[in-house]
């Protein structure tokens, strides 16, 4: 009996691939059924996210059939039919248990460090516990891994700080106000960005927020997605004696914010300290108005070096976060000979 | 033993606040990301002795400790320290003990200069509860001062930090600044009206004294009336005309520094206060 583990990432195939492998929820139980039924694995959980499908299976065959019995069974599941080489990837113990860990605390993910897995892969278990078919390896495994991400990210700072724009501004805005919930915000452009730095802001506190936008449907249909209000985009400065936080992101080629706009406005605001972030390209406010006293001017480029520097921290915590899972895996597998888990790691198909 | 006495304390409190400043070099290096006890447990450490320096100078005096300029200086420093301990129960503002450390090593220095502690001929015209209310409340309020000036120098390193786009600003444990300037003006409200009800102390003293006309143009007299016109600028400036921020905060350090570098002088200088 071996726990192996078949299947495709972002780091082996291309989205085109991946996407012909996906597995939509509703399918996983039944593709979970026929793979025990073909008696290739006793147990199985499947994982499809849009970043990787993998098979995760205790199966009664040696390693390198078990490879080819769950390549095959992928293959066939989707109708696939143009030649595989390295895309699909397999690996057994210990090294099936440590990918298993690693999923599961974002090391293996795109944005390393990253959380959501750990909750698709909780779904993905969830759903085979509950149609019967996992059994003692695979929850011990599952359960093991659950834990091992707690841990690490407790004790590590693999998930500490924002890695995305809009949390990076959140945090900036944190450096500033002592409370956000008490503090306006102001949307200048309905784009995505500025959106997810609003759900962001709202998501630490933030409660009032105001949105304007040169088509005032767009305007209207922001604000009521975000719980705020619309202003025409011709007065929006009018309001600007209770704002305390700027994200602005339109089309516009001018500023839309210059140093002569806004010194006057902050007398309005009794020059309490103001938050300005300009994800625009090109940018909606004039880098000189970061002179004006307790004004603070980020740029997209701004943002972005400081989720940089947070994603170097975090890979720089690569190295004791894989320690700690090779402990972890060691401990779960039990000693062995030395000789009985030899690294297994190989393309299931291409040149076997 | 005879070399156990309240100064000796005072000295140990003085080398515990001094471990805390060469503790303060090393969060400053790491860019103060991690939780900072040490500085609450030595500063802790030396106001413990710090107390007992001042209790048993007290006791043998049988009054409260300030009577010359170095009960005065240890007074208010014990005043930033107590304080400090205080809002330092609350861990966001734990760093104002690694930026206090300096300033009370630095004062303490000052304060053990043997000079400082001359014993003065009392004047016994004057009720001895009054003179102890009016020294304790103005070195109470030099206390908040100094700490209110400490608030304001964190808050320049953050607002520096977050103007210049400085990593640190964000990865650094140190408060928000509107924390931190209103913690800083808060102190400063709270130092005026301890100094406010100090001088008019002062002036219920002064009717006391034998021929209080001779008085009038006195150094320290003079000093203090300028010292409060400052604070009471700076409060008005910030209230009444919105010059908060980076402009409040430098005004908050310099005015301090103003009291540090002329406090002793008019003291020796004034003739009330060194009959």
């Amino acid at each position: 009996m071996s726990f192996v583990v078949v299947g495709l990432s972002h780091r082996s195939s291309p989205v085109v691939v991946r996407e012909r492998f996906a597995f939509a929820e509703a399918r996983i139980p039944g593709a979970l059924q026929s793979l025990r039924a073909s008696g290739v694995a006793e147990e199985a959980v499947i994982l499809s996210t849009c970043n990787r499908v993998e098979i995760y299976a205790v199966s009664p065959l040696a390693p390198a059939d078990a490879f080819r019995g769950l390549q095959q069974f992928l293959v066939s599941c989707h109708d696939y039919r143009e030649p595989l080489t390295d895309e699909v990837y397999g690996l057994s113990e210990p090294h099936s248990v440590q990918h298993l860990f690693k999923v599961a605390c974002g090391l293996d993910s795109m944005v390393l460090g990253e959380t959501e897995i750990l909750g698709q892969l909780k779904r993905a278990y969830d759903l085979a516990l509950k149609a019967g078919h996992t059994g003692g390896r695979l929850n011990k495994a599952f359960q093991r891994a659950f834990h091992v991400a707690k841990h690490i990210r407790t004790e590590t700072n693999i998930q500490r700080g924002s890695v995305s724009v809009g949390s990076v501004a959140v945090d900036l805005a944190e450096k500033i106000f002592s409370r956000l919930s008490d503090r306006t915000v102001l949307i200048i452009g309905a784009g995505d960005t500025s959106e997810k730095t609003a759900r962001a802001l709202q998501s630490r506190g933030a409660r009032r927020i105001l949105v304007t936008n040169r088509s005032p449907e767009k305007a209207a249909a922001l604000a009521a997605e975000l719980g705020g209000r619309a202003v025409p985009f011709e007065d929006w400065s009018a309001e600007f004696g209770s704002i305390d936080i700027v994200i602005s992101s339109t089309a516009a080629p001018h500023y839309v914010l210059d140093r002569a706009r806004l010194e006057p406005l902050m007398k309005l605001r009794r020059n309490e300290p103001l938050l300005l972030v300009d994800i625009a390209v090109p940018r909606d406010i004039e880098p000189e108005v970061n002179f004006l006293d307790n004004v603070y001017l980020y740029n997209i480029d701004d943002l972005q070096a400081i989720a940089d520097q947070y994603l170097k921290q975090r890979q720089e915590e690569v190295a004791r976060c894989e320690a700690i899972i090779r402990d972890k895996a060691l401990a779960l597998l039990g000693p062995c000979a030395p000789g009985e888990r030899a690294l297994e790691v190989r393309p299931a198909f291409g040149q076997e | 033993m005879s070399w156990f006495t309240d100064r000796y304390f005072f000295t140990l409190a003085v080398v515990a606040y001094g471990l805390s400043m060469v503790h303060t070099v090393f969060l400053w290096r790491k860019g103060f990301r991690q939780h900072d006890h040490v500085t609450y447990l030595l500063l802790l450490l030396g106001f413990g002795l710090h107390t007992t320096a001042m209790l048993l100078r007290g006791f043998s005096l049988n009054h409260c400790p300030v009577t010359n300029l170095y009960e005065a200086t240890t007074f208010a420093m014990w005043t930033i320290v107590a304080v400090y301990l205080l809002l330092g129960l609350w861990s966001r503002l734990r760093f104002l003990g690694a930026f206090a450390s300096p300033v009370l090593f630095a004062l303490g220095v000052f304060a053990l200069m043997p000079k400082l502690d001359a014993t003065h001929s009392a004047r016994p015209e004057l009720s001895a509860a009054w003179v102890s209310f009016h020294a304790a409340l103005m070195s109470l309020s030099y206390g908040a001062f100094g700490l209110s000036s400490v608030a304001a120098v964190m808050y320049l390193t953050q607002e520096r930090n977050l103007k210049f786009h400085k990593l640190q600003a964000i990865f650094s444990l140190l408060p928000p600044i509107q924390r931190l300037e209103a913690v800083a003006g808060r102190l400063l409200v709270v130092g005026f009206v301890l100094l406010t009800l100090g001088l008019a102390a002062g002036v219920v003293d002064l009717a006391q004294v034998n021929d209080p006309e001779r008085y009038r143009g006195d150094t320290k007299i003079v000093w203090s009336v300028v010292v409060w016109l400052i604070y009471l600028g700076l409060i008005v400036m910030r209230w009444k005309f919105a010059q908060g921020g980076r402009r409040f905060a430098l005004g908050t350090i310099y005015s301090f520094v103003f009291v540090l570098l002329t406090f002793w002088g008019t003291n020796v200088l004034s003739t009330l206060h060194n009959p």
